[in-house]
């Protein structure tokens, strides 16, 4: 008898616990069906959750700005969420935040493609409409992809980028963010392929592929161990916004960049200084006019004005015209190489 | 009986009861969608492998032991699970595989510690990191989807009628079987023989080596079942998967009065702890608390529920020391 007070205590809480999501269950079903039912179309302003990789990266924070400047002009709201770990699973708690919080819309920057598949499917059940933008999720977890370039474009970008400061000659190496990375797995698969079968870059040779884990210090570590272990290298390519500026920055610090040459993808602002030099080069666009665009695609789409098929055309305000294409991505547009005399169009 | 229920009113148990009334009440009454359904049942099931893991870590901190290797057991697990359904394997195969695996990776904490007696902590932070890249290295980057129904059914749907997801299931039988076998049967009293004391026991007949291996056995199967779970809610298995949740188990055990001095601690307190950082968790991210600020708060409550525990262990020793008639030295030796 001695022990089982707390024990019952327990049960008797988790029991509350569970019967209060029951009663609760039973009471409001009918108005979530009528809530989803209408929810289908929306007049007028939207509610947009916008789910990041994470929540500190300046690129999304730049895309969230973007996003609530838009906003702000028909009263639109926008819930931008924080995920700490940039994995699909730690996406999954914010899906359902989301979905909790009856928005209109849910715009996600998959981590990965799968994890918060199960979620997403659950907010179509509960008549909110899913977008992706930046990084894709499944297909058919979501209606329309924001993509800001062309996977194998941005890929041949980074790499004739380098081709042209290495004189198309020597060892490189490749410094990724995560090994489960979507966007830089797809890239590096492009630079392979390039590579292997084009052959201006005969000369050149990929010797490795590091990971920088989506971490400054990571990056800038691997930067430095990279050129130790291959004293032959003559350039890297960085294809992560974090990576770029740390790798950069690492490599002046010792002596290394200019010996050792840095193309990659990342906020222009961040590298400006180095790619002045001439020692690095990045592959960008506007970022800002990706935000603009997810926004503007979330709110036609909340309206029924628009749906995810291929050649459905659409104008968004101050960037013209788009054109659905095949499984409801929708292009921003052609990366740019940005070297010292087309810096200044980058704000970014 | 008036001072058994003083005793009762004082323990920890009982103050966090009252915690998770409290919390439950406040949530209800002021996060806007937290008595929604649909949090409660995704709550639940995000929670349930972290709350899964509790239960042995609890009985290994009694014994004055720690597993902090589990997530990445649960990582492992999945790993060998994803394996198993690309050789396509059938369903009943792969959950053999995870459990196996996890069983494995237990007998290994479980031999470095209970048999070659090096220290826990030491021996499964090494494991962390050795299970973690091990995922990385068996599977690549390339996660394995789509998953057998089972396991997709299991991490996300609910019981049908009920918000109750099924995630949840395995915790509410398993909690009852730690309890029962920890409060009610010989090993339990054995276990806090251990904890109360090793010597003591060992010199009392008790096997403490192989009670300590056993409870790591257990730890690693229990991850591998956590690591089913964690693959379905994330329909997909990957390198990553459970990774970074020690921080919610450790944070449970302690929260749940499992002393850090051995011999401590009750089922009760843990099935509260998981409910009080499952509300906690949800009502944090329902008011669309970040990600870092999730971390800091639960961080903070670990950290204050070793203070809080501790400091009243102290506390209660050093009152019970003036009044003994003669003063003996080493409150905390025992």
């Amino acid at each position: 008898m001695k022990r089982s007070i707390p024990l019952a205590l327990g049960a008797a809480a988790l029991l509350t616990f569970s019967l209060a999501g029951c009663a609760a269950d039973a009471g409001s079903t009918t108005s979530e069906a009528a809530g989803s039912a209408s929810a289908d179309c929306t007049d007028g302003p939207i509610k947009i959750g916008l789910i990041p990789k994470l929540g500190t990266d300046p690129y999304m924070v730049t895309v969230q700005k973007a996003v609530e400047a838009a906003a702000a002009k028909d009263g639109s709201t926008v819930i931008y969420t924080s995920p700490s770990d940039a994995t699909g699973a730690a996406q999954i708690p914010f899906v359902n935040q989301l979905i909790s919080q009856d928005v209109d819309v849910i715009a996600i920057s998959g981590s990965d493609l799968n994890s918060a598949s199960a979620a997403l499917a659950k907010a179509k059940e509960a008549g909110i409409k899913v977008i992706a933008w930046d990084s894709d999720v499944a297909t058919d977890s979501r209606a329309f992809f924001l993509n800001q370039a062309d996977t194998s474009k941005i890929g041949d970008q980074m790499l004739a980028s380098l081709a042209d400061m290495i004189g198309s000659e020597g060892d490189f190496a490749i410094l990724s963010s995560t090994q489960t990375a979507v966007n830089q797995n797809a890239w590096i698969e492009s630079i392979k392929d390039k590579l292997a079968n084009d052959s201006k870059y005969s000369k050149m040779k990929l010797v490795t592929v590091a990971y920088g884990e989506e971490k400054a210090d990571v990056n800038a570590q691997k930067a430095k161990e990279l050129v130790q272990a291959y004293p032959d290298l003559k350039g890297i390519i960085v294809p992560a916004g974090i990576g770029l500026p740390a790798a950069s920055e690492a490599l002046s610090q010792s002596g290394d960049l200019g010996r050792v040459k840095i193309s990659g993808l990342g906020p222009v602002s961040l590298v400006s200084q180095y790619i002045e030099t001439g020692n690095v080069q990045d592959v960008w666009w506007n970022v800002t006019n990706l935000g603009t665009l997810t926004f503007a695609t979330a709110q036609q789409y909340a309206q029924c004005k628009i749906e995810p098929k291929a050649g459905t055309k659409y104008s968004v305000d101050g960037l013209g015209e788009f054109t659905v294409g095949d499984n409801g991505t929708v292009l921003l547009g052609e990366p740019t190489i940005v070297t010292p005399e087309n810096m200044k169009d980058f704000s970014f | 009986m008036l001072t058994t229920v003083k005793t009762k009113l004082r323990s920890w148990e009982f103050i966090l009861f009252v915690l998770v009334v409290v919390m439950l009440l406040v949530a209800a009454a002021l996060v806007p969608g937290f008595t929604r359904p649909f949090s409660i049942s995704t709550g639940l099931a995000t929670f349930a492998p972290a709350a899964l893991m509790a239960l042995p870590l609890a009985l290994l901190v009694i014994v004055r032991d720690i597993d902090i290797s589990v997530a990445s057991i649960a990582g492992l697990s999945s790993v060998a699970a994803g394996l198993a359904i690309r050789a396509e394997l059938s369903v009943p195969m792969v959950v053999v595989a995870a459990l196996v695996t996890g069983l494995l990776c237990g007998a290994i904490n479980g031999f470095f510690v209970a048999v070659l007696g090096l220290p826990a902590l030491l021996v499964t932070l090494g494991t962390l990191a050795l299970f973690r890249g091990l995922c990385y290295v068996l599977l690549g980057g390339t996660p394995i989807s789509p998953l057998p129904d089972f396991f997709t059914v299991l991490g996300n749907d609910n019981i049908p009628g009920l918000s109750i997801p099924w995630a949840i299931v395995p915790f509410v039988v398993l909690a009852v079987v730690f309890g029962i076998v920890l409060h009610r049967g010989k090993v339990g009293r054995r276990i806090y023989a251990i904890g109360g004391n090793p010597e003591t026991a060992r010199y009392s007949g008790v096997r403490v080596a192989r009670i300590r291996f056993v409870l790591f056995l257990v730890s690693g199967v229990m991850a591998g079942l956590a690591g089913m779970i964690n693959m379905g809610i994330t329909s997909q298995v990957a390198p990553d998967g459970a990774q970074g949740l020690e921080l919610d188990v450790i944070t449970v055990v302690f929260l749940a009065g499992v002393s850090v001095l051995g011999g401590k601690g009750r089922i009760t307190g843990v099935v509260l702890a998981s409910i009080l950082i499952l509300s906690l968790r949800k009502s944090l991210q329902l008011m669309n608390v970040s990600g870092y600020t999730q971390g800091i708060a639960v961080g903070g409550v670990l950290i204050a529920s070793l203070l809080v525990t501790n400091l009243s262990q102290r506390l209660l020793g050093s009152v019970r020391e003036r009044r003994r008639p003669v003063p003996t030295l080493g409150v905390e030796a025992g």
